[in-house]
């Protein structure tokens, strides 16, 4: 897997909701777990916290024809190609792999909290006591060694592989169409593709918290792209501006001859 | 010092004005040590980016500070423009970019620092708010914060370049302004040149503070 653009594929029609895999991500992170309260569902904790950077969430859908179906879909970081969070990163902490994920690393991390409004999947969280943000990086130092993330490696139902970029989406759409109703193929579409693809079973829409058409905020383009690169030309027009000023209108200054009295008017 | 020296700004002013200069300046010097990855090095000379962050935030504190000052001392000023002369001053530009035979007569500020003034209160009342938003950015909706950046930039932006300006015109521009704001004394030539309606305005209610003279009442 050596600098290969890779794509983590989530069959949710194969998870069983085991949560290996969340735990898993703990144990290989050296991430603790911490003490949670039971909301009246499975899915636990509630939601990504900066120690939790993939979560089953559980979810009970009835459908049009008043089927019950329990959904179970694995968040965590999408690993956008146009990632909202790498744009706006002021350090650096955040940035693009050979692999095409986004790694983060930490000790770069200024804890300004930018990445966490500008994801558009609510992914990134700030942990208060290093004041730091946390996410997934799909195991970096596990793909540089060759080996498996450690959530595909510990799904038992093959709900979730990993490969090479074009392949993984071709089996997602083989998938997809195998499954036939509204199964689809969720990621390969937006922000520039992500490098975590769904098979979903239901339309996007049905799920909690997936976004249906996710993009870089339109905000973060203003800020970043426009206004950013504005400011140093508009401070740099008006250093050369005051300095053609300078050279070819010259300075005010006070007529010579003139102590008071009524000249000086009009200035030069 | 020099006989016939007049005072135009007193030491409160001076020191509101360089509180607001010097955190302003601070601001966009750490500032731009966030926006740009280019600049990430003003953050290694402060220990790391992470100090840099604090630097700039507290500096913020600081600046709201001066501002709150700087805005309740020279609003009334510089605040308001009086028509229909400042708009004369304006259509020609206060005669600073072309050639022009009669300017009119400019008051204790001129429109162009007006707008100067207004464009840092109110840019700096935008700076402060999406400042504080962006510093606490969990405690807001993520739609409003995500607004506040761009907000934040082009209030740089704004300051930023007004800031250039200021500084040409406060100094080579036009000569004998900068006293104005390091010992509060400027020569009466600079004062007709510049600020003549001031000038006579105080004469005429002897008002004005004169080097060697003696003080008339109620002076600046």
């Amino acid at each position: 897997m050596k600098f290969m653009e890779v794509v983590k594929l989530i069959d949710t029609t194969r998870c069983t909701a085991c949560r290996g895999c969340q735990v898993a991500c703990k144990q290989w992170n050296e991430q603790p777990g911490k003490r949670t309260r039971n909301l009246g569902s499975y899915q636990n904790p509630p939601d990504l916290q900066s120690n939790t950077w993939t979560l089953i969430r559980f979810q009970e859908h009835v459908d049009a024809g008043g089927t019950l179906k329990w959904l179970f879909r694995k968040d965590g970081c999408m690993h956008c190609t146009d990632a909202a969070c790498v744009k706006v990163c002021p350090s650096g902490a955040l940035y693009r792999t050979p692999y095409g994920t986004v790694g983060l690393k930490a000790h770069l991390c200024i804890g300004c909290k930018e990445c966490m409004a500008a994801c558009p999947f609510d992914i990134p969280r700030y942990d208060k006591a290093t004041d730091k943000i946390l996410k997934c990086d799909l195991c970096l130092s596990r793909l540089q060694a060759d080996q498996l993330p450690a959530c595909i490696k510990s799904c038992p139902t093959g709900a979730l592989t990993l490969g090479a970029k074009d392949d993984m989406i071709k089996k997602a759409y083989a998938r997809a169409k195998a499954l036939g109703g509204d199964a689809n193929v969720y990621g390969d579409k937006f922000v520039g593709g992500t490098h975590v693809i769904y098979v979903l079973g239901e339309k996007p829409a049905v799920y909690d918290e997936l976004p249906q058409n996710p993009t870089v905020p339109l905000s973060i383009i203003v800020w970043k792209d426009l206004l950013k690169p504005l400011s140093l030309i508009a401070a740099g027009g008006v250093l050369a501006g005051s300095f053609l000023h300078y050279i070819t209108h010259g300075p005010k200054t006070p007529d010579d001859d003139v102590q008071g009295g009524d000249a000086g008017k009009g200035g030069k | 010092m020099k006989k016939g020296l007049i005072q135009v700004t007193d030491a409160f002013e001076r020191i509101v004005h360089w509180s607001l200069a010097i955190s302003c300046l601070i601001l966009c010097i750490t500032g731009l040590g966030m926006m740009f990855h280019s600049f990430n090095f003003v953050g290694t000379l402060m220990g790391s980016l992470k100090s840099l962050k604090y630097v700039h935030n507290y500096a913020g504190l600081f600046f709201i500070v001066a501002l709150f000052f700087t805005i309740r001392m020279w609003w009334r000023e510089a605040g308001v423009f009086s028509m229909p002369e400042d708009l004369q001053w304006m259509m020609c530009a206060g005669g600073y970019l072309w050639h022009v035979d009669k300017v009119p007569e400019v008051g204790k500020y001129n429109p162009g620092q007006k707008m100067f003034f207004l464009a840092v209160a109110v840019f700096g009342v935008v700076m402060v708010v999406t400042g504080l938003v962006m510093w606490f950015p969990l405690e807001f909706p993520v739609e409003l914060v995500r607004w506040m950046y761009p907000l934040h930039a082009l209030g740089f932006l704004t300051i930023f370049a007004f800031f250039f300006v200021h500084l040409y015109l406060g100094t080579i521009g036009s000569p004998g302004s900068a006293p104005a704001m390091f010992s509060g004394w400027v020569t009466r030539a600079w004062l007709m040149k510049q600020h003549p309606k001031w000038l006579k305005e105080m004469e005429h209610e002897g008002k004005l503070v004169v080097s060697g003279e003696e003080k008339s009442a109620g002076g600046h």
